[in-house]
């Protein structure tokens, strides 16, 4: 029996991050009680300036090694500081986007912010658990925020419908996650993901069935969340119902943070059932990248379009993962940090382009926008280039390595079937250039986002070109962050 | 005796019964609510079932936080569930198509 | 004497739960729910989790499934609509859930998880206390997780009162603060003015 004086304070070093956004965080919910409604700006700042001073300490506190503390609920990793300055980034450019679109929908309100960074805190608990309760906690803290923003605008039928749909299958999708990890803790006897991957080894094959069904659950859960198909179908809705502001928040960082989650889980955790969970995450994949990119041609709303491409970028990250190496895993997460950074470009033109009372989310609100805005419609294209895969982009470098992973452990069918469903994807792509810059302009009322948010959306955008032309950099930290 | 399969078996069926009702009642949000409550209770009696059979007190201290995660997020979708309801005076789900396409 | 309880408990159980999934009334499958939740608290006790057994009760019953019935009788609830489609679903629902149940118990069944693979611990003596056990690693061990679930709870707050609280514009009400603070000169205002003198042809008419 555990007696009080065997206790010692655990290292708290490595989870200073954390405990700064989560004071930070408090404060702000705070301090936003006294700031009036027309002066909510410093609450935003208040907001950015978290996201920066967090980057600012896990880069500094970075070490380099992995740490564990908190009796084994956390893990300090190079794999998750370098995820963790990436959902930071990814989510300070969020709300930078976001700023005008609330204000002009009457949204620009404490809340907005204070969800979204305790999401923010959410993930970062995610990327760092070191055992199933952690991880569970890190997810609801994530997907609790989440539920309440897509509600946010509250006279939104859209945004309210989305929001219950959301809620309940995300609810069932905990349901089966936590049944799954109460027959892997039955068997193993352990939460902690290390012991549980210890005490795998061991099992028989009658014990081995209970786990491999407790990983089946797990991977249900899972799946859901990440919207592979096929649990995918709250996916479109949400992306859809949601204000585009939020979609942009839910479908960025977090996804940074699920692939962190199937990391813990299933490579630490369950590492040792590689040959069983690989067959799953191979249909899974399969199935993302033939449903995400053909439904996704059938679209005319630009947000589903969006939402149906996520699905089957979804199924090229899970490529990456099921090749179970280390190569693969890295490139998983360089495609999973380089989406995140596309998907913030790709809504972030669907909300420069909206205004006041017009969500510009269909597809013929992009016609003509080379007349209209010959850099942004090249800011686009560069996007819409990169999401396709089309070199010299990111986007390419991002599924090269994926794919070569797959190649790599024998898997060249697969390959190939990533590269075909690809081609078919580009095709809905290349339809929004050929709106840019071939159509005549529906409306021609000029762009009217902020200068800090047309400076900041040709910065991603170029960004994404960059990285397209020098990829070893974020390549090799990746690399480097797997080990 | 009863053996530790007793309490699984039961955890078992519990679990089915709720997601029997989340697809039989899919037109009614707050049974669904009601039955994603029962799932987590099934997923309790495993915990606490383990937990005993194991002698390790681990799984009753997730089926804790289990019980106070449920219950935030029986909250914030009752929440949900209210907004919806003003804006549509209806809580059948099917109703809920404006989303489709 | 514990097999029979057992039995006793686990069916009630089960009955509750169907029902809180098949009957007409919301408010009915609330209070079934309700049941459902006293008798795990029960078979808990059984396992010897006497503090989960009671925070069962305290916390669910008490809170949760009240916020159930609050919700369900201020929503105006057409119930016709709502079993719409139930009837015709429910021979496959049934059939479905009975092979998962089949499956489930085989994998978690006695050959698994019987006597002789794991047997039943020793009861533990009077002194034992199960909410110490808990306390004992809830603040040392499982520290962070504990205070993230306090994280978890603010969220919930923020977003219940983010999402419900409205601001009635049209209902009339008082602040007392304000009205503690008023000063008599706000009310009535003394206007000094020179005394006017009658209109002695109009007066007459009025």
């Amino acid at each position: 029996m555990t007696t009080p004086s065997s206790f010692e304070m655990p290292n708290l070093l490595p989870a200073v991050p954390e405990i700064f956004v989560l004071a930070a965080t408090c404060v702000i919910l705070l301090a936003d009680l006294f700031i009036s409604k027309d002066k909510k700006v410093i609450t935003y700042l208040m907001s950015l300036a978290t996201l920066i001073g967090a980057a600012v300490l896990t880069v500094t506190l970075h070490t380099g090694e992995t740490v564990i503390t908190f009796s084994g609920s956390f893990v300090s990793d190079p794999m998750g500081d370098v995820l963790k300055v990436f959902v930071y980034l990814v989510t300070a450019v969020v709300f930078v986007y976001s700023r005008s679109y609330l204000i002009a929908r009457n949204l620009f309100k404490g809340e907005f912010f204070i969800l979204g960074l305790f999401g923010v805190l959410g993930m970062m608990v995610l990327i760092s658990a070191h055992n199933m309760l952690t991880l569970y906690l890190g997810l609801e803290l994530l997907s609790l925020s989440m539920y309440a923003m897509v509600a946010l605008q509250r006279d939104s039928i859209n945004a309210t419908e989305a929001a219950m749909k959301y809620f309940v299958l995300g609810a069932l999708a905990s349901g089966m996650l936590l049944y799954g990890m109460s027959l892997i803790y039955g068997i193993t006897g352990s939460l902690d993901l290390a012991e549980i991957n210890a005490a795998i080894k061991s099992l028989d094959d009658s014990k081995m069935m209970v786990a491999g069904l407790g990983m089946v659950l797990v991977i249900v859960g899972m799946a859901f969340k990440l919207g592979a198909v096929p649990f995918h179908m709250w996916l479109p809705d949400v992306y859809h119902g949601a204000p585009t502001a939020i979609t942009l928040y839910i479908g960025t960082a977090p996804k940074i943070a699920a692939f962190a989650m199937v990391m813990r889980l299933l490579v630490e955790g369950l590492g040792d059932m590689h040959v069983q969970w690989q067959e799953i995450l191979i249909i899974m994949a399969v199935l993302s990248m033939a449903v995400g990119n053909i439904i996704a041609i059938a679209q005319t709303n630009m947000k589903r379009m969006l939402a149906y491409s996520t699905i089957s970028h979804v199924g090229f990250l899970l490529l990456g993962i099921l090749a179970g190496t280390s190569e693969g895993y890295s490139s998983a997460m360089f495609y999973a940090i380089t989406y995140a950074l596309m998907g913030a470009g790709g809504f972030g033109m669907i909300l420069l382009l909206s205004r006041a009372g017009f969500e510009a989310d269909r597809l013929e609100d992009f016609k003509g926008l080379n007349e209209r805005s010959p850099w942004f419609a090249l800011m686009m294209l560069i996007l819409m280039f990169s999401m396709a895969g089309v070199p010299p982009t990111v986007g390419f470098y991002a599924k090269l390595a994926v794919l070569q992973s797959v190649v790599g452990v024998g898997l060249t069918w697969l390959a190939v079937l990533g590269v075909i469903f690809s081609i078919i994807g580009a095709f809905y792509y290349l339809r929004v250039i050929k709106l840019m810059y071939f159509d005549k302009p529906v409306d021609t009322t000029p762009l009217q986002g902020s200068a800090d948010m047309r400076i900041i959306l040709s910065a991603n955008a170029l960004g994404i070109l960059y990285l397209g032309l020098m990829p070893g950099s974020l390549l090799a930290l990746c690399v480097a962050a797997i080990g | 005796m009863i053996s530790m399969s007793h309490f699984l078996i039961l955890g078992a069926i519990l679990f089915c019964i709720s997601v029997a009702g989340i697809f039989l009642n899919r037109k009614n949000v707050i049974i669904i609510l009601m039955a994603v409550e029962l799932m987590l209770l099934a997923v309790n009696m495993n915990f606490v079932a383990f937990s005993h059979f194991l002698g390790d007190i681990a799984g009753q201290v997730f089926v804790f936080f289990i019980l106070t995660v449920a219950a935030a997020e029986a909250a914030i979708g009752l929440a949900i569930l209210v907004v919806l309801f003003r804006n549509r005076r209806s809580i059948n789900v099917d109703d809920i198509n404006s989303l489709n396409g | 004497m514990e097999q029979t309880i057992f039995y006793i408990f686990s069916t009630v159980l089960v009955l509750s739960a169907g029902a809180v999934i098949t009957v007409r009334n919301p408010v009915f499958a609330a209070l079934f729910l309700v049941l459902a939740f006293f008798t795990s608290a029960a078979i808990w006790i059984l396992l010897e989790a006497e503090f989960l057994a009671l925070t069962l009760v305290l916390v669910y019953v008490g809170a949760v499934m009240v916020l159930f019935l609050f919700v369900v009788m201020m929503l105006d609830i057409n119930l016709t609509v709502l079993r719409e489609g139930f009837a015709r679903y429910l021979p496959v629902g049934l059939l479905v859930a009975i092979i998962m149940v089949a499956q489930l118990a085989y994998i978690v069944g006695p050959a698994r998880f019987g006597l002789d693979k794991f047997p039943a611990p020793e009861p533990h003596g009077a002194d034992y206390s199960n909410t110490r056990e808990i306390g004992l690693v809830l603040y040392t061990e499982y520290l962070f997780a504990f205070e993230l679930a306090a994280v978890i709870l603010v969220v919930a707050i923020v977003a219940a009162i983010a999402l419900t609280l409205r601001k009635r514009v049209k209902t009339n009400f008082m602040k007392p603060e304000e009205q503690v603070l008023v000063k008599s000169k706000d009310r009535v205002r003394l206007v000094k003015m020179a005394a006017e003198k009658r209109d002695d042809q109009q007066a007459p008419n009025d």
